[in-house]
């Protein structure tokens, strides 16, 4: 059985030191296996982004080994960056050159000889569709025509594992959408794909399987199904007045556990599942609560999310499309 | 983009039209005929160092924008990474040395030692560019900020105010000419002002070329070991 293209075992990387250590990924462990989209979903700080910069070589892991395309990140970096195609959160491109540019100048840096450079590049920006916009200056595309560029630039020397760090921040839901399919067809021709993302949609939606990371740990593994089966009951979001939150508490209590919500809104897991809609509203109104208004969520992955840490994630929610 | 080349062009040849008419009177004492032959070598080096120390900003501006990170996960060399830049500092000190070569006949500098006379000029102004490049390099890959830039101005300002930029050694008294005779940038101002002064030895040269090797090498390692740096 060949080795899995990613493998972290008690991967550790820490900033500063003494009292003022930061412990940005603290015993990770995760495998990412052939052929799948692996998303590694989490909050702003959570330690995804210095995951990614130790795995793709930019940073040494304090304690722990990972693997890439079979070579240690630690000792054989030099063979981890040839499998590897890296687009980080902030598209790192030139601004004064133009997209060609910048992929001739990649195909340099990866040793590809020049008639191959030309006419890979000219196959990636048809692919990324920015074929007609390949010999103007990128500081006149748009966000999402960098991001595309990014991916391509990414693909220059066909990787076998392909590191996608946030690739839909900032990007407009058409944007988005672009990408995503890229992704997917990219998956699909054999390209192994780590995705980080703060939005639960795209992790839902790409991901084969994910990892969800909260201050340095993984609090949850798995296939997005099974995790959101695990929470179990449907979420009953209700928003009441302030002054009668805690009597509702006392209501909603009755029909499941109370779960994290956002601020000002109260959550409650249906033992029953939907069928308690009614039951807990006949409730409300006889405590005489006046409900300002109430939805019912099937298990999400913020749930999930919110199940694991105890709190939700912020800004999850992917623009609406 | 110009505002990475004028300033660095336009200030050696402003220091040496100033500094050959404040202090000629100064060096003609000293026996110099022209000061434009005690203050060419001099601006010449000291152009080629500020040029050079011009990677830093572009260094920090690819760290800024991320695009430093594309090169550090090429599989290229670590080694590259450094040298790069440092050809790339040759460039931007070439054009100040042109400069001050061309003010320098125009102000009527005397050229006894012949061509051999540019060629240790030119060694000694492309090695302190280097030296320059090298430790600026240094420096912004531990600090990552502007604040790099600024520091190694202040360092290459101080280690060349302090040898005999304006004066001979045998001018100097005290703790300056202590502190001038050690300075290696001394033996690299000897190396670089020989061939405008009298005629160009191997006992005007070695001592050049020796400090100018030293530098070098303590500031590339610091360089890579910088570099090394961003992974920790």
């Amino acid at each position: 059985m060949s080795t899995p293209p990613i493998v972290a075992e008690g991967l550790v990387r820490h900033f500063g030191s003494g009292d003022k250590v930061v412990k940005a990924v603290d015993g990770v462990d995760l495998t990412v296996n052939n052929g799948e989209i692996f998303g590694f979903l989490g909050p702003n700080g959570a330690g995804k982004s210095t995951t990614v910069r130790v795995l793709t070589t930019l940073l040494k892991p304090t304690a722990g080994r990972a693997t890439v395309a079979g070579y240690d990140v630690a000792t054989q970096a030099d063979m981890v960056r040839r499998s590897i195609g890296v687009a980080l959160q902030d598209a790192a491109i030139d601004p004064l050159m133009t997209g060609r540019e910048l992929l001739a100048l990649q195909s340099v840096l990866y040793g590809l000889p020049k008639a191959r450079a030309t006419s890979r590049g000219d196959e990636l920006l048809e692919r990324v569709g920015l074929i007609a916009a390949a010999d103007r200056r990128v500081g006149t595309y748009s966000g999402g025509m960098r991001r595309r560029l990014d991916l391509a630039l990414s693909l220059v020397h066909e990787p076998s594992v392909l590191f996608l760090d946030e690739p839909t921040t900032g990007l407009d839901p058409m944007s988005r959408l672009t990408l995503w399919e890229e992704v997917r067809r990219l998956n699909r021709e054999g390209t192994t794909v780590l995705l980080t993302t703060q939005y639960l949609e795209e992790a839902d939606q790409l991901a084969d399987r994910v990892a969800i990371i909260d201050h340095g740990h993984i609090v949850r593994q798995g296939v997005p199904r099974d995790l959101k089966a695990a929470v179990g009951a449907p979420t009953l979001l209700i928003d009441v007045a302030e002054t009668q939150a805690s009597a509702a508490r006392e209501v909603l209590v009755r029909f499941g556990d109370l779960r994290p919500t956002s601020e000002g809104t109260l959550g409650v897991g249906l033992r029953e599942g939907a069928s308690a809609v009614a039951a807990v509203i006949r409730a409300l109104d006889d405590a005489t609560i006046h409900v300002r208004h109430l939805e019912l969520n099937e298990p999400s992955l913020d749930d999930v999310f919110a199940e694991a840490t105890g709190h939700r994630l912020e800004g999850a929610e992917a623009p609406k499309q | 983009m110009p505002a990475a080349f004028v300033p660095s062009m336009v200030m050696p040849v402003f220091q040496l039209i100033a500094f050959s008419g404040a202090f000629g009177a100064a060096v003609k004492f000293a026996g110099i005929k022209n000061a434009m032959d005690w203050y060419v070598p001099l601006n010449a080096v000291q152009g080629a160092s500020f040029g050079a120390m011009g990677v830093s900003f572009g260094l920090i501006n690819d760290m800024q924008t991320g695009f430093f990170d594309r090169l550090l996960m090429a599989p290229t060399k670590r080694w590259s990474l450094v040298v790069g830049p440092m050809a790339g500092a040759l460039v931007r000190a070439a054009l100040p040395i042109v400069l001050v070569f061309v003010v320098g006949f125009i102000g009527g500098m005397n050229v006894p030692g012949g061509p051999m006379a540019f060629v240790t000029i030119v060694i000694a102004a492309i090695g302190i560019a280097l030296v320059a490049a090298a430790f600026a390099l240094g420096l912004t890959f531990r600090m990552r900020n502007m604040g790099a830039a600024t520091l190694t101005q202040f360092a290459v300002f101080f280690t060349i105010f302090l040898s005999t930029s304006q004066v001979p050694l045998a001018a100097m008294s005290g703790w300056l000419h202590a502190v001038a005779r050690m300075n290696p940038m001394t033996n690299v101002l000897r190396l670089a002002r020989q061939g405008l002064l009298g005629d160009v030895t191997w006992s005007g040269t070695w001592g050049g070329l020796v400090a100018l090797g030293g530098m070098l090498v303590a500031s590339t390692w610091f360089a890579l070991s910088g570099l090394k740096s961003l992974e920790k």
